[in-house]
């Protein structure tokens, strides 16, 4: 299996392209997507500053898809791929979820650094074994949505942990980061793109 | 709730980890990688490398050491010491290190912290203040607790939050290596005056000094190095123990 990393320009890449070779797959980190199993869309920098990025490769990007490759966003990753965000100015996703990213309300400290427990909300083969097991959370902002996430957890408010459809899966946490829980989401990541 | 984190921190100098008292009289404790995977598998929430090498080809050594290091880690590593630009922060966090820690850079170029945390996202910021107990409050040490900044601790930590780092790693030097515990009452200063994670540091000696930090102090997570390397407490036993008088940690 082949999985494509890409380089948005800032950042650390290697723990999550480590985790995808521990797992598995023969990894790639490049600055624009091509055809690969799955492409990852990594979780540094800011919204409007990978939004702009993205904003350059959205027609290659949904052409891929349209062909079957699965993605995998991670933390801001993930928030790309919903309608808009606030980060950095207001700023356009790829609109693959339905809702908007903006800052977490009602916490009493941001950013949101360290380990918490998700929840199953709406179980996939991406959750199995994951259900109230303690994940690795670095994030100020999260996914307002009218969609039942699959997973959830609550730092001042509840908020998507994880995303999945049978194409397009999203976490808010690091899986890469997130010790024996992570191990266990990239094993079932495995079986999600093999479905 | 977001749980309480326990840090095991390594002090690398020339690839190695050593450990001093009161930043000095350092001694050999081995390999960073190895020490590294040992204590995420005793249940280590992050891995702190704090860089001592005073030479360039520790500094190169360094970054080896943090490549190894990531690709056998899977919590999270910080990476300070010595950072002088936004380039050897890039150096750093393409090398596997999450998050860096600045200290005397901070003191000396505070508008380094605001265009790091710009460009890399304020989570990946974290500024390391080392403090020492003055007649009135606390004072602001650099170069390795060498040179007194004339700053004032809390005032500076509320300063650094606005520059705009994501957290702080706030290290007792009256207390660092003596395992007498935590200086609660800066900890709690700077928990208090600001908004954002606080790491507390220097003084840990045995399960009763994390307790206090946490439930005291109200820090997010404590820091040790030492008493870990000496396996004075193993992380798990201080899981187990924290969880017992009701905190919430990662087991």
């Amino acid at each position: 299996m082949k999985a494509l990393v890409l380089n948005y320009g800032v950042g650390n890449l290697f723990s999550i392209s480590s985790a995808l070779r521990r797992t598995g797959f023969e990894v790639e980190i490049a600055t624009e997507p091509k055809e690969v199993d799955l492409i990852v869309l990594p979780g540094v920098g800011s919204f409007s500053a990978v939004a702009s990025f993205i904003s350059r490769w959205k027609r290659e990007l949904n052409d891929f898809r349209r062909r079957g490759v699965k993605f995998l966003g991670v933390c801001l990753g993930m928030q790309i791929m919903f309608e808009e965000g606030s980060e950095g100015g207001r700023s356009q996703g790829l609109g693959w979820f339905s809702g908007y990213v903006d800052l977490i309300k009602g916490a009493e400290k941001l950013p949101h650094v360290g380990w918490d427990v998700v929840e199953e909300s709406k179980p996939c083969i991406l959750t199995e074994q994951l259900d109230k097991k303690y994940v690795y959370f670095v994030h100020s902002y999260v996914a307002y949505t009218d969609f039942q996430a699959a997973m959830i957890s609550r730092y001042g408010l509840e908020f998507p942990a994880l995303i999945c459809n049978d194409q397009i899966a999203g976490t808010q946490f690091h899986p890469e980061k997130s010790g024996n829980s992570g191990s266990i989401f990239f094993k079932n990541l495995v079986r999600w793109i093999k479905v | 709730m977001t749980t309480k984190r326990i840090i095991a921190c390594l002090d690398v100098k020339d690839g190695k980890v050593v450990k001093g008292v009161r930043f000095i009289d350092l001694k050999l404790k081995g390999d960073p990688a190895e020490l590294a995977s040992r204590y995420e598998e005793e249940g280590a929430d992050e891995i702190v490398f704090l860089d001592i090498s005073a030479t360039i080809e520790g500094k190169e050594i360094l970054l080896e050491k943090v490549k190894d290091t990531a690709s056998v880690l899977s919590i999270p590593l910080s990476v300070g010491g010595g950072i002088r630009s936004l380039d050897d922060i890039s150096k750093l966090l393409s090398n596997g290190a999450d998050k860096v820690s600045l200290n005397s850079v901070a003191v000396e170029n505070p508008q380094l912290v605001t265009l790091a945390s710009k460009e890399f996202g304020s989570q990946a910021i974290i500024v390391a203040i080392d403090a020492k107990k003055v007649e009135k409050g606390w004072r602001v040490f650099i170069r390795s607790g060498t040179a007194d900044t004339g700053l004032e601790a809390v005032g500076w930590a509320k300063r650094v939050q606005n520059l705009g780092a994501g957290e702080i790693l706030l290290t007792s030097i009256d207390r660092d290596g003596t395992r007498n515990g935590y200086d609660i009452e800066l900890t709690k200063a700077v928990v208090g005056a600001t908004k954002i994670p606080v790491i507390a540091s220097g003084g840990a000696g045995k399960p009763e000094h994390f307790l206090s930090v946490f439930s005291d102090a109200k820090a997010d997570a404590a820091l040790a190095a030492g008493i870990f390397h000496d396996n004075v407490i193993s992380i798990r036993e201080l899981k187990r123990y924290l969880k017992g008088k009701g905190l919430e940690v990662r087991t």
